[in-house]
């Protein structure tokens, strides 16, 4: 399952998904939660490799990560800030590939976007391990998404490849590299 | 030297080990004769005063944690409210870690790098250091080991007027570690860590393994 993201003021990733529909032969579920509504935490949804997700967060209630750890030492694996996130998170760690399309400010990803990477933190353990030559947290689930970004704007691509990468590193597993939203054919080529 | 000191993290200043930082460090400045005044952005009933300092005063000192690779997502939504200035305002960072290596940092630091461009400003360089985790959990003499060393660098930031390259280096320790303190580091994480971990889970309360899986992905 492809998972794509979207927190562009324009939707830019609305005509990728569609793309993704009329010329890959995939099933395309749109998540576009309205205003005051959730996004339905259901795990029934098709999980298939024919099946690209697509979810708009522009209602979807996401706030910052507080930084409490709770999710590492005191409800391990769940984050209790009460708002849209956590079904976004459960779909997150079941995808093959995640894709975030974002609107890029100082070069770097919006704030929207970083605050949902900045929530991942359920989906990995307070126990740490090397990985190569340096320190990571054990993920805690067997099987995790592989990350990509295709951004709006003037983004810095050496800086937003460099975080991809060492994101993914992260949360073990690897980056499918970073696209201007303009030249991003190559991107939907590796969505599968 | 007057300057604003911004504490970017998200969490409350009471829990905040960038906090104890800045405890630390702003000791140092005023040992070198700098005066200063602090803000935090963790709750956002303080932005307006925060960015009223940061438009009237022209040194600026923002220290922050780094937040999965790179500034916490409630720093950017701060600096996205702020005004372009001119370059008789300098910005610099603290950017603090929990990970032990430099070379974590190094994404973080590349954007903090960019940043005073977009801003406007001009730059006084960025302090970096990892390993500051335990400030949270850590007996008190054991977070003042952690901490102390952050007032040299205050005084350092008066003397040398900003942070300047060496006193970086050598204040953010090794790139990465080499390979039989790597292999110590993983039996310590495998033993020891691991049951402290589970200690400090217990102290909170918590009533499942910390590996636990709230669902099957
Ligand atoms: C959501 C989250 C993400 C983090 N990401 C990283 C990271 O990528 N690398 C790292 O070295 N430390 C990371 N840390 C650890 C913090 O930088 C470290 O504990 C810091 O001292 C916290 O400072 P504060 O209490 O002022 O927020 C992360 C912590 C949290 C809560």
């Amino acid at each position: 399952m492809v998972l794509l993201i979207d927190t562009t003021e324009e939707k830019k990733g609305k005509d990728i998904a569609f793309l993704l529909g009329k010329y890959g032969n995939r099933t395309v579920i749109l998540d576009i939660p309205k205003e005051g509504n959730r996004l339905v935490d259901s795990f029934e949804m098709k999980y298939s490799e024919d099946v690209v997700e697509y979810v708009d967060t522009e209602h979807m209630n996401i706030s910052h990560c507080f930084g409490c750890n709770f999710c590492w030492l005191k409800t391990p694996g769940k984050c209790v800030i009460n708002d849209d996130y956590e079904p976004l998170l459960k779909r997150i760690s079941r995808a093959d590939q995640v894709w975030l399309v974002s609107d890029t400010r100082f070069g770097f990803v919006s704030y929207k976007t970083k605050n949902i990477m900045d929530r991942l933190m359920p989906i990995v353990t307070m126990n740490l391990h090397y990985v190569g030559d340096q320190m990571r947290h054990i993920a805690r689930y067997d099987h995790n998404p592989d990350w990509g970004l295709i951004y709006t704007g003037e983004g810095d691509k050496d800086n937003l490849s460099l975080w991809c990468e060492r994101v993914a590193v992260n949360f073990s597993t690897k980056s499918l590299g970073v696209f201007e939203f303009d030249k991003c054919g190559e991107a939907i080529g590796c969505m599968q | 030297m007057h300057a604003v000191i911004i504490n970017g993290s998200p969490r409350v200043s009471k829990h905040s080990n960038t906090e104890r930082i800045i405890d630390s460090f702003a000791e140092g400045l005023a040992l070198s004769g700098a005066s200063y005044e602090r803000y935090a952005i963790s709750d956002k009933d303080n932005w307006d005063s925060a960015r009223e300092a940061y438009i009237k005063n022209t040194e600026i000192i923002i220290a922050l944690p780094l937040y999965v690779e790179c500034v916490p997502g409630i720093l950017l939504e701060f600096l996205e409210t702020l005004p372009v200035k001119d370059e008789t305002t300098r910005i610099s960072f603290i950017l603090q870690g929990g990970f032990a290596e430099a070379k974590q940092l190094e994404c973080g630091k590349a954007f903090l790098d960019k940043l005073p461009g977009y801003l406007g400003v001009s730059y006084g360089g960025t302090l970096i250091k990892g390993d500051n985790f335990g400030i949270r959990v850590l007996k008190e003499s054991e977070v003042q080991k952690i901490i102390t060393p952050y007032r040299n660098m205050g005084k350092a930031f008066v003397d040398e007027d900003g942070f300047k390259p060496e006193t970086v280096k050598k204040f953010a320790g090794p790139e990465i570690f080499s390979l039989p303190i790597r292999l110590m580091l993983q039996l310590m994480f495998m033993t020891l860590a691991r049951k402290n971990y589970r200690d400090i889970a217990k102290g909170w309360g918590c009533k499942v393994p910390i590996d636990y899986r709230p669902w099957s992905a």
